[in-house]
């Protein structure tokens, strides 16, 4: 589904990932780990196409198509989702209409008839329940003055309606408490499946034990260091990032 | 007459020959007249020299052509209606007024209010907004030739909106309008221009809200691109009165709209609000005055400008918190969107505070489409124009919030939308 081949890209001229090769079937969830700077939220920026990214080499391909040559909003509409670490406030724009003209864009794209405005309103209650969100927040300017855990819970809930068959989730369990980060484990869960494919950024190992991933991958200086099945996440978080770190600068250091 | 300007015999040529075909007007009147015309030949038509004038260049407009023109062939297009019932309609050489007004409203032209002899009209008429600091309004008031008196009566409620609509003709560019609004009475008044072609209108609206009253004003700029657009909305309030005012500023090449109410009562509350949004070389400014001349009041601004393409903006909004007006109450805020790095804004308050005991806040920014939100946006598959004219939106909509009339919202964010339509971006 995802094929990311030797991808090197920077930021102001900085190098952040320095040859990433990953990939992933549909029907399995791969875990990215690392620590703090070492590319996991560069990689989903360029994965999504945000602006400011520079790819400078390698390749990537999603579902036979060339990713990188597609504008967001075209990868947003062949099924990829990215869940955002800091969700963006945006005043003045309802969560209902923000998320009906996100459905109906894609449903355009993809030769559909576009979801009417009460078909919509039955879809978006019917996913918004096992979130534990209160409907309310469909009539709430999208994700203002939102706590932290309702912006997570609300991009889980952006996903559900949008069904995307590659989910990216950049961090979603950052700052979460062990309810919330419960119920946005079960909404993952929930849409796994053989057509579907999920990419967990996480930071911390303890989102693992909810959401069970097929495969780990630990991310250091802009490389996959290390790669194994979730034993790694464990090895990780009894020995930390360190030992990871210190052998990926190694090979650095002797070319390889 | 002590004629110094130059350029000043068209003006002066149409004021004869009006004033020869006057002798049914009263004395008052057509001396108010005189002195307007003689002020307006004094001061001539504002030069970027005028400190007031600094970013709005007229000088196309000072030797009267677009003014006193007629119109182009073909221009007759019926004016512009939005919502509410029509009440008043000047269009070509005449005005006409269309009943059957609300229960306890009088609505008439200005001439049949002459020729009735209705109360208070030289009380009114030529006296709130003045011909001393406004040398258009003095041109005004010399030239009008009819206009719309609007005159609710002590009591009265009117919620639904009377609209005058002002499109193309010799009348219509001089539009005159008076609003009465006697002792705890409402109306809510709209005023649409619009029209086709190049011309001058220089409208002055003249609105007394006496004690315990209420005035919702509104007035929608909708002229043709290549027109010229001058307009004072000048306000006197009584004490625990309401007035507000709400200014859409769309088309036009020029557009120069001084905007004021004086608070002459204790206990009065006022807004002034406003959205204009302007693309290619348009120039649109609004210059507003407040005079809190005694305390207890109240004053509310929020005026929000999108700019694309060349399209200059300026605002100035004056506060006058006068020595006896203590506890005041001002707030004061200017947005602006630049949706092109060639578009330009200029904002300055300006408040003159002589009382010591007072809140006054004044606020001013100019940003860009944020762009995290337009990726956010477009990460949900919303193509490029669409978050654009969704964020266009979004920044526009607390202004629009401040219009009243839910049917009158509506039609102003559709022509919003229509105006940062992708087509037109």
């Amino acid at each position: 589904m995802l094929r990311i081949s030797n991808l090197h890209a920077s930021v102001d001229g900085k190098r952040i990932l320095r040859g990433i090769d990953l990939d992933v079937e549909a029907g399995t969830v791969h875990a990215v780990m690392g620590p703090n700077g070492s590319g996991k939220s560069t990689l989903a920026a360029v994965l999504a196409g945000r602006d400011g990214y520079s790819v400078d080499a390698g390749s990537v391909t999603f579902r036979g198509q060339d990713l990188l040559d597609m504008d967001p909003e075209i990868r947003a509409r062949e099924g990829l989702f990215l869940a955002f670490q800091y969700p963006v406030e945006i005043p003045g724009v309802s969560m209902m209409y923000f998320l009906r003209e996100a459905v109906n864009s894609i449903r355009r794209y993809r030769g559909l008839t576009e979801l009417a405005a009460g078909d919509f309103i039955r879809l978006a209650r019917q996913k918004i329940k096992p979130l534990g969100i209160d409907p309310g927040m469909l009539k709430r300017a999208v994700n203002e003055g939102f706590s932290g855990g309702e912006k997570k819970r609300c991009e889980v809930f952006q996903m559900s309606v949008l069904e995307p068959c590659l989910g990216i989730l950049d961090e979603t369990d950052s700052g979460l408490d062990i309810d919330a980060l419960k119920v946005v484990s079960e909404g993952v869960n929930g849409l796994r499946g053989p057509d579907r494919a999920f990419v967990v950024i996480t930071h911390y190992q303890r989102l693992l034990r909810y959401i069970v991933p097929d495969y780990v991958h630990v991310l250091a200086n802009g490389r996959i260091a290390q790669s194994g099945d979730r034993t790694l996440a464990l090895d990780l978080e009894r020995h930390g990032y360190r030992w990871i770190e210190e052998r990926s600068t190694a090979l650095a250091a002797a070319g390889a | 007459m002590a004629a110094v300007m130059q350029h000043a015999s068209a003006y002066l040529e149409r004021f004869s020959s009006l004033q020869a075909g006057r002798d049914s007007e009263p004395n008052w009147l057509r001396e108010r007249r005189e002195l307007a015309m003689e002020r307006f030949l004094r001061m001539g038509v504002p030069t970027p020299r005028d400190e007031e004038y600094k970013y709005t260049d007229l000088r196309a407009l000072s030797d009267g052509r677009f003014l006193l023109s007629p119109d182009e062939p073909g221009g007759h297009a019926r004016p512009a209606h939005l919502a509410g019932q029509r009440i008043a309609a000047a269009c070509g050489d005449s005005l006409a007024v269309a009943g059957p007004a609300p229960p306890g409203i009088r609505v008439m032209s200005l001439s049949e209010a002459l020729v009735r002899g209705e109360p208070r009209l030289e009380d009114r008429l030529a006296s709130i907004a003045s011909i001393e600091r406004h040398a258009l309004c003095a041109l005004n008031t010399a030239l009008f030739e009819d206009g719309v008196v609007i005159v609710a009566e002590a009591g009265a409620d009117s919620r639904e909106p009377l609209h005058l609509e002002f499109g193309p003709g010799r009348v219509a560019r001089l539009a005159r309008v008076l609003i009465i609004a006697e002792r705890s009475s409402r109306v809510t008044v709209v005023e649409t221009y619009s029209g086709l072609g190049e011309y001058w209108r220089n409208a002055v609206t003249e609105i007394h809200v006496s004690e315990n009253a209420r005035v919702d004003h509104v007035r929608a700029q909708l002229e043709s691109p290549q027109a010229f657009h001058t307009g004072v909305v000048q306000a006197g309030q009584e004490r625990d009165s309401r007035m507000s005012s709400f200014s859409l500023s769309f088309g036009a090449r020029v557009a120069r709209n001084d905007i004021g109410t004086r608070l002459d009562g204790t206990g009065c509350d006022c807004s002034l609000d406003g959205l204009y949004a302007v693309r290619g070389h348009q120039l649109v400014d609004h210059h507003t005055g407040i005079d809190h001349a005694m305390p207890h009041c109240h004053s509310h601004q929020l005026y929000k400008g999108v700019l694309d393409g060349n399209a200059r903006g300026v605002f100035n909004g004056k506060i006058f918190v006068r020595r006896d007006a203590q506890k005041t109450d001002a707030v004061q805020s200017n947005k602006n969107l630049l949706l092109s790095d060639s578009a330009e804004v200029n904002t300055k308050p300006q408040l003159e505070i002589d009382a010591n005991d007072v809140r006054c806040t004044h606020g001013a920014t100019i940003g860009q489409l944020d762009a995290d939100a337009a990726f956010y946006l477009r990460s949900r598959g919303i193509g490029e124009a669409e978050a654009r004219k969704l964020l266009t939106y979004a920044f526009a909509t607390d202004a629009l919030a401040r219009v009243g009339v839910a049917s009158l919202r509506e039609r102003f964010e559709g022509l919003l939308l229509d105006r940062f339509a992708p087509e037109a971006a």
